[in-house]
Parts: structure tokens; C-alpha cells; sequence
């Protein structure tokens, strides 16, 4: 069993702001979303990024260089650290705050791919809602970007967490990943008008990726600089003798639901294989962040690369030995199992042939044919900055005029979820994970909350707090006892007394 | 999922580089995004030079 979820970060600028304080505005415009949820009620006491996976802490976590011009305006700030961050732990089981300085949104837990493409699309919209009403509050538009960079080497995530057992050795999934993970940019890449360093705009090429210019490590729990391949942030946010949560960080965001669906459902499979035969035979890339650059900028689009022992391949092959891993060693049952290996299958097929076919379901395609026609047809040159600019209005996330809605509404993009799975996933979690529980308890009980975790919740009770511990809840019968429990209860004391048996509380 | 709005195209080269050293070129269809083009016109061609950000995760 497999869950996952997305964290996005996303950019935030202002119209006629050029020096825009971009924590100020981030903490504004998470307050000023209609989202329902319990407000500044995160429980932060768990959390500890120190950890490492490979079985150690560290003192501390790098922070970028240009973090320090920072400093004073930072100081200048009157705020607790709750209100800046002002959390909004949603009714749908996810996650709105002030993540540093980017509104950030963390989809509920999810079992399906259908599921968390769903979820992320309700993220868009529920950041998107809460722009239009900064903007009418001020006088000025608040523009949103599901991008990860400024161009000028200033970098930000788009995560991914993936739910496994502990019983798979951390040694076994890092080395695992490595191949699959550097290669996955063909078919997941949003792609970029530019390239970059950490704090610097290096030069204007094309490259498939927005990310792969911002990793210079193989492992670390760093995420703001050197940043590694594989994170091995240790925070399960669950059992911890029985669950790991993979952290992946190195991934774009993704505009189109099918590269988001895709970049998900294969990184599940991939993680099921490992979990399933932790030793399997897979490829290993002889130097894996040199071949993470190249891959995303080879103009040639043939991504090769070098395999540990010298033989030559292409990220296309490398790709496709890990989708016939998965077609032996997975359980291919569910829908959207099968989904996710005809959509691989397929796109591995028509990045092959010609990548432009992919045009219609791929970020990093659609954005370089669209540009690249425009930029045919206006005389535009390769290192003319309008590049720039049309590449980050791709990401814009306002539907009457980012341009990859354009494509979308054109009926260009494959994959779009249906609108009533959005709007439903807008108030409601998923009810095949424990994202249920807790999006309920807040719905319910919501003035009764006094805080929320991703692994409890805390009520208050007529007498005393109420910990419903959600640390290990991932069984579908427990699942559906909580469930059962929570509909049946009036009263938080109620919830409780329905649910002693098992001592879960 | 939508049909898509597409027409045929004459094959090109494989990649942005141009040097018809990728592989073997099918036709390749591509949408009419006439209107499209009109729109990007608009767009501040120097909106990604006022964009800053502070760095993330």
C-alpha cells in the first residue's frame, strides 16, 4: 500500500510592485482565503527536518546565500511565528500556510492517481480564490505562478511524499530511485526558457526542466541549497517503527494534470517495486547529477547517458527498464495501476518517435512548441527575455488568462480532471485514506480543534483534550471504523467513547 | 478526455537544435493556436525581468 501527496510552493509577485516583500504578501494572501478549515492550529511541536534517514541528525540545515540581504527585513517583522506561517488546516484533509515566503499548498493523503491530480487542481483553485480577493482588497493584482524558479537562481519546490514501509532499507530505495529519478525529467520535466546557478541567471537555453539546475548533492536533508538527488529527511509523520515517508524533492510543478498523474503514479510503482524486491536489478547511472543537467538541457533531445560500468544508454531506456521491473513485480490490479503503465508505456513510445507528439499531454513540450512557434512567427530572438516572461505566464495560474489554461480550454491538453471531482476535492479529502479523519474532525468539530497534525488531531473535550492519534491509521477496516465512529459522534467525548475500543485514543 | 484541435504539420527537425539528428521524423500534428498567438502578444515581455522571489524548498 502506497499513499502519496504533493506539496506545492508557488511564486507570488504583485502588478507595479518591484520590490515586493514577498513573506508579507504571502502571509496576506493565505488569510485571505474562504477555504474552510481550522485557522493557526498546526501543531509544530513534532516536526523536526533534522533527522536524517540514513540514521543520524544534523545541527543544522543550509540556508541559501542570498537569504542573508534578508536579515533586517526579516527582524522588522512583528509577527509570531504562527501568524506567520497562519496555517489553515483545510476541511479536505490538506494543508494552506505560509511555507518561508511562498503561500504553500499540501494536498490530503491519496490513494489514487485520480485522486491527487484532483486534489492538486483544488490546490490551484483554492490559491487562485484567495488571490482574486487580495487583489480586490488592494487595488492591485496579486499574480500566481505554479513555477519553481525567478530566473535568477532563486528556486522552489514542488514536493512529493510517498508513504512506505520501514522494512525497506533506506540503502536499497536510494540507490533504487537514483536511475529513475534522474531520467524521469523526459515525461515530468515543466521545462524552462533559461538556465541557472543558485543566485544566478547563467543563459537563455532551452532545457526540459525548471529544477535540475539546483541539485549539486547525491543525499542530504537539505532543501533550500545544495540540494540533493535523494532527500533523506527522516520525518515519517506516521508510526515511525513502521513507516518511512519518501521525500521527493527534486520534481517540477507540473501545469498539466497528465505529467502530474504520471510523475506520481510511476514514482508509486517504482517505490512498490523496491518495496516489494528491495535488491532488484535496475539501472545505475555512473554520474548521476552531471547526467541530471544533461539530460535537461541536450538540445538534441536524445538524453544519453553512461551506466555505472561504462555502457552507453538513454534516459528513454533507462525509463523503459524500470517500467518492465514494474510489469513483473507489481500488483497491476486497480484501475489506475493500469493506467499509469499504459500512459508510461505510450509516452516512452512517443518521446522515442518524436517528442513533439507529446505536445498535447507533456508541460515541457507544450510550453517549447508554443513559444517556439510564437517566437518563430514575431521574429523573436533565442536570448530575447519575452521568452522568459511567456514561459512564466505557461504557469500563471489564473484560468481566464495563464497560458497553459489557454491550451487546456482549447481542448489541446490531454488529462484534465472532471470539474466535479475538483469541486469535490475543494471541500472534501479522499475517503480511502486517514486525510478523511482528520478533514472530518475538522469539519465537525471545527471550533473544537485545538490543534492539527498530519498524524492527530487534538479536541477539546468536556473535561480534558482528545488525542485522536491518526499515527498508524492506514488499515481500510480501521479506516472505516473511524469513519463510522465520527459520523455516529455528537460530541468530541462522544467520538472517543466510540472509539476506546482498540485504544487508538 | 478532449479531442484535440490539431492539423498536419510538416515534419521538422527532431529537437530545438535543429540538426535533424534525432529521431526519425513522423508527421507530427499540431494545434492551431492562432488565437493563442495573438494573446501572447500581449504579454509585458519584461514581466520575468520584475520577477523576484526569495529562495524556497
Amino acid at each position: 500500500m502506497i499513499q502519496f501527496g504533493i506539496e506545492t510552493e508557488y511564486g507570488i509577485t504583485r502588478t507595479g510592485a518591484e520590490d515586493l516583500d514577498v513573506v508579507a504578501e504571502s502571509i496576506a494572501l493565505v488569510r485571505a482565503t474562504t477555504a474552510r478549515g481550522a485557522r493557526m492550529k498546526w501543531d509544530y511541536a513534532p516536526e523536526d527536518p533534522h533527522a536524517d534517514a540514513r540514521g543520524f541528525k544534523v545541527d543544522e540545515l543550509r540556508q541559501d546565500h542570498d537569504e542573508a540581504g534578508y536579515v533586517e527585513q526579516d527582524s522588522r517583522r512583528t509577527l509570531t511565528f504562527a501568524e506567520i506561517k497562519s496555517d489553515l488546516a483545510l476541511v479536505n484533509g490538506g494543508r494552506f500556510y505560509n511555507d518561508h515566503a511562498h503561500p504553500e499548498y499540501c494536498t490530503p493523503e491519496c490513494s489514487t492517481v485520480d485522486e491527487v491530480v484532483a486534489h492538486d487542481r483544488a490546490g490551484e483553485r483554492i490559491v487562485g480564490e484567495a488571490a482574486r480577493r487580495l487583489s480586490e482588497r488592494n487595488g492591485s493584482e496579486v499574480r500566481i505562478y505554479k513555477n519553481n524558479t525567478d530566473f535568477r537562481g532563486h528556486s522552489y519546490g514542488c514536493h512529493e511524499n510517498y508513504l512506505l514501509p520501514r522494512s525497506l532499507p533506506w540503502r536499497d530505495l536510494a540507490r533504487g530511485v537514483q536511475a529513475f529519478l534522474v531520467t524521469r525529467q523526459i515525461f515530468c520535466g515543466a521545462g524552462k526558457f533559461g538556465v541557472e546557478e543558485e543566485d544566478r541567471f547563467v543563459g537563455t537555453e532551452f532545457q526540459i526542466s525548471q529544477r535540475a539546475d539546483f541539485f549539486t548533492e547525491l543525499q542530504s536533508v537539505d532543501t533550500m541549497q545544495k540540494r540533493p538527488l535523494v532527500n533523506t529527511r527522516d520525518e515519517p509523520h506516521a508510526l515511525a517503527e513502521k513507516w518511512r515517508r519518501f521525500h521527493v524533492i527534486l520534481g517540477d510543478a507540473n501545469m498539466s494534470p497528465f505529467a502530474t498523474g504520471l510523475k506520481l503514479g510511476t514514482m508509486a510503482l517504482v517505490l512498490e517495486l523496491l518495496a516489494r524486491e528491495p535488491r532488484c536489478r535496475l539501472p545505475i547511472v555512473a554520474a548521476p547529477l552531471e547526467s541530471l543537467r544533461a539530460v535537461s538541457r541536450d538540445s538534441r533531445w536524445k538524453w544519453e547517458l553512461e551506466l555505472e560500468g561504462g555502457a552507453p544508454t538513454t534516459a528513454i531506456e533507462v525509463q523503459r527498464e524500470y517500467l518492465e521491473r514494474v510489469k513483473s513485480v507489481c500488483d497491476l490490479s486497480a484501475p489506475d495501476r493500469v493506467a499509469s503503465v499504459r500512459d508510461w508505456e505510450t509516452v516512452l513510445r512517443d518521446l522515442e518517435r518524436d517528442p513533439r507528439i507529446c505536445r498535447d499531454r507533456l508541460d515541457w513540450v507544450a510550453k517549447h512548441e508554443l513559444i517556439a512557434e510564437f517566437a518563430e512567427g514575431e521574429g523573436v530572438s533565442p536570448d530575447d527575455p519575452w521568452l522568459r516572461s511567456l514561459d512564466l505566464e505557461y504557469h500563471r495560474i489564473d484560468p481566464e488568462v495563464g497560458l497553459y489554461f489557454a491550451l487546456e480550454d482549447g481542448g489541446m491538453m490531454r488529462g484534465r480532471p472532471r470539474e466535479e471531482s475538483v469541486a469535490a476535492a475543494c471541500e472534501r479529502p479522499p475517503e480511502t485514506t486517514r486525510a478523511a479523519i482528520r478533514g472530518r474532525c475538522i469539519e465537525k468539530f471545527g471550533d473544537r480543534i485545538r490543534v492539527a497534525q498530519w498524524d492527530h488531531v487534538v479536541l477539546a473535550g468536556d473535561q480534558y483534550d482528545i488525542k485522536i492519534s491518526l499515527l498508524d491509521l492506514f488499515a481500510p477496516e480501521e479506516l472505516a471504523r473511524y469513519r463510522a465512529a465520527l459520523e455516529a459522534a455528537a460530541t468530541p467525548d462522544e467520538l472517543r467513547q466510540l472509539l476506546r475500543k482498540g485504544d487508538r485514543i | 478526455m478532449p479531442d484535440q484541435q490539431q492539423k498536419q504539420r510538416d515534419a521538422g527537425p527532431s529537437g530545438p537544435g535543429g540538426d535533424g539528428g534525432g529521431p526519425s521524423a513522423p508527421q507530427v500534428e499540431k494545434p492551431d493556436v492562432k488565437d493563442l498567438l495573438k494573446r501572447m502578444k500581449k504579454v509585458d515581455p519584461d514581466q520575468a525581468r520584475r520577477y523576484r522571489q526569495r529562495t524556497g524548498q
